[in-house]
């Protein structure tokens, strides 16, 4: 009995000394609900949304990680929402999980962005999102063009590594792709694993596709991780040379696309955007405008990135500390 | 006496936890406590729901000085089927505006039965196999946790089936089953239930003295494979219907659903009290563990403490629970 007192009498303590730092003059509340931070893209959008904030002294943002859990990222909600900050930015981990929580948020009159992945119902303020059937269809007029460079025509085999099956990145870059690479029946996708957006896992589907698939053209890596996961099998095997690998997501960043295609690992990347710029752009002027009324939907256009523009993309989309 | 003492200790962990959250608390605008909350309380019961649920059949198995890993798995599966009965055998019933009727007469009873069905039966061959083939539940559990999560994903196709928010009975069904009072009654009502079984019944008393000492129980008679058996169904069981409530709180049948909720509930038994060689323990035990945990991760996030610190904390908490618990009762 008193060892448990002693225990929870310890931990007052300790907490007790972190809640006295965080009180003082009123300050505008910032929630980010974050799905999952172990995600480069989505560690490079906290980064982002820390730089862009810190530069408001009035403004206190909090970031949650979901880690990639439907429930969690639901509580964690629950919870900011309880908090009645003064703006709720919310990077769903699942469409329809997320739906009905970021309801409640509006209900509870406080502003939501909904930051790059869609939900099933406009339960938002605002939306701020890039297109992934552009990006796909771009990554694939990109793949038209390399193999009608290298074979004279549009002919070749592609290997796709997909991404979370049922995320909308996954079916709409994959979509945008299809979409162009249909029309020329000589291009054939001749393997297209899951991978669920991990290197690792890239790495292991590709060498089995490796072992039963003698000749590769292109590698379509729905991001850039299992692009560069795909490049490491097959320079493994020594294939390497044999195909290009083409990614999506553009990160900045020594551990980001746009480095590997400055080091030729890539043959080109599309920028997918981080939105946050814009997410905070909009979040300001909803915290000091009163009459501002922001547009229910913003779209961010990609860029493409090869080695021509690759090291002047690195600075422009790497975060500085 | 002993046994006693050690719900006593964990009822004193919880109520410095209380303690503290409410003293760390942030304000609301109005000056309350943002913890105190009548709407922040339940959120804290609607969350520790679904683990609760499994913790309690999770408590039994550990008695027996068993482990159940495939818990995880069994809600994936369960939740996937939920979902694909209700969206895909009965795309167009119809929908009545008229709830209990919907649920008695309906769809939605047969897709919650065979649901549940399919995650008990797949405990009751965890046990078969445990109590039959005398393989460690470790590894028995082990294989139909990575097992049930292959077969959970080759259903779907590893796909999100997703349950949307039309006028179907899917969509009738998800309304319903989210509910806050659905969700924490449901988590009342199995631990009510799975307190009597323990504490009041032979079936209690049999489970506890396999765990106590298993030789001694089969020389006195006692009906172990059976019990055995018994237990995993219960938790196939338990974990079954976590899924459902996951659907409809998820608004899908999610085949990734569940992972490692088998830790999440294994803390949840081992701070209530129950050591993992089984034998003595409680379902009180198990319930304060579960919001131990609960009260925590609410209090962390309310605090916006950073989520790898607040996993650092729980790594600390769980220790001293046990430490403490064990200390005392070496007396």
């Amino acid at each position: 009995m008193t060892r448990g007192i002693l225990m929870a009498a310890g931990m007052v303590a300790a907490l007790l000394a972190t809640s006295c730092a965080s009180a003082g003059k009123k300050q505008l509340a910032v929630a980010f609900s974050q799905a999952n931070n172990a995600e480069p893209y989505r560690a490079a959008q906290n980064a982002l949304m820390a730089k862009l904030f810190s530069q408001d002294a009035d403004v206190k943002l909090a970031i949650s990680d979901a880690q990639q859990d439907n429930s969690k990222q639901v509580a964690q909600v629950e919870t900011f929402i309880r908090q009645k900050p003064d703006l709720l930015i919310v990077a769903p981990n699942e469409r329809a999980a997320l739906t009905a929580v970021m309801g409640q948020a509006m209900e509870a009159h406080i502003p939501v962005i909904c930051l790059e992945r869609d939900i099933l119902q406009p339960n938002y303020t605002s939306y701020v999102h890039s297109d992934n059937v552009a990006i796909g269809r771009q990554a694939g007029k990109f793949i038209v063009d390399h193999l009608t460079k290298k074979y004279g025509k549009p002919r070749g085999q592609i290997v796709a590594m997909r991404g979370l099956l049922g995320v909308e990145g996954e079916i709409n870059r994959d979509r945008g792709a299809k979409e162009i690479l249909d029309q020329y029946p000589e291009i054939k996708i001749i393997a297209d694993p899951v991978a669920d957006w991990i290197q690792a896992k890239a790495k292991d589907r590709m060498t089995e596709v490796l072992r039963s698939q003698p000749k590769i053209d292109v590698v379509y890596g729905h991001n850039d991780p299992m692009a560069i996961g795909a490049y490491l099998a097959a320079k493994e095997l020594n294939r390497e040379k044999e195909m290009i690998f083409v990614g999506v997501d553009g990160l900045g960043g020594p551990a980001g696309g746009i480095k590997k295609v400055m080091d030729g690992i890539l043959a080109a990347t599309f920028v997918y955007p981080l939105c946050v710029d814009k997410a905070v752009e909009i979040g300001n002027r909803i915290l000091h405008e009163p009459g501002f009324k922001p547009d229910k939907d913003y779209t961010i256009d990609s860029i493409m990135v090869t080695p021509e523009n690759a090291a002047k993309m690195y600075e422009k989309f790497t975060v500085g500390n | 006496m002993l046994d006693l003492l050690r719900r006593a200790q964990s009822l004193a962990a919880l109520s410095g936890i209380l303690v503290l959250a409410i003293l760390i608390s942030p304000v609301a605008s109005d000056g309350s406590r943002i913890f105190l909350q009548p709407g922040n309380l339940t959120d804290i019961l609607r969350q520790i729901s679904l683990i609760g649920i499994i913790a309690l059949a999770m408590t039994f198995v550990i008695l027996t000085g068993g482990i159940d890993l495939s818990v995880g798995s069994l809600l994936a599966i369960s939740t996937t089927l939920t979902a694909m009965a209700l969206t895909r055998a009965w795309p167009h019933a119809s929908y009545t505006s008229h709830i209990l009727r919907a649920i008695l007469a309906s769809h939605i009873l047969r897709a919650i039965l065979a649901a549940v069905a399919v995650s008990t039966l797949a405990g009751a061959v965890n046990g078969a196999v445990i109590s039959a083939l005398r393989i460690q539940p470790f590894i028995v559990t082990l294989a139909s946790m990575i097992g049930v999560r292959g077969l959970a994903k080759w259903l779907s196709s590893n796909e999100n089936i997703d349950i949307g928010f039309g006028r179907d009975v899917a969509a009738e069904f998800a309304a319903v089953f989210r509910q806050k009072a659905i969700v924490i009654g449901s988590y009342a009502c199995a631990a009510a239930l799975f307190w009597i079984l323990l504490a009041r019944t032979v079936f209690g008393r049999h489970v506890r003295a396999i765990g106590d000492n298993e030789k001694a129980a089969e020389y006195a008679g006692l009906p172990i494979r059976g019990t055995k058996i018994w237990v995993y169904s219960l938790s196939g069981l338990l974990s079954g219907f976590a899924g459902v409530l996951y659907a409809a709180e998820n608004h899908q049948g999610n085949p990734n659903a569940g992972v490692a909720y088998e830790l999440d509930a294994i803390a949840a038994v081992v701070i209530g009290g129950t050591p993992l060689t089984g034998g003595k323990g409680s379902i009180s035990g198990t319930i304060v563990g579960t919001l131990i945990m609960g009260v925590l991760t609410n209090m962390l996030r309310l605090k916006n403490v950073d989520s790898n610190v607040e996993m650092m904390i729980k790594a600390v908490i769980i220790v001293l629970a046990v430490a403490v618990q064990g200390r005392d009762s070496d007396k």
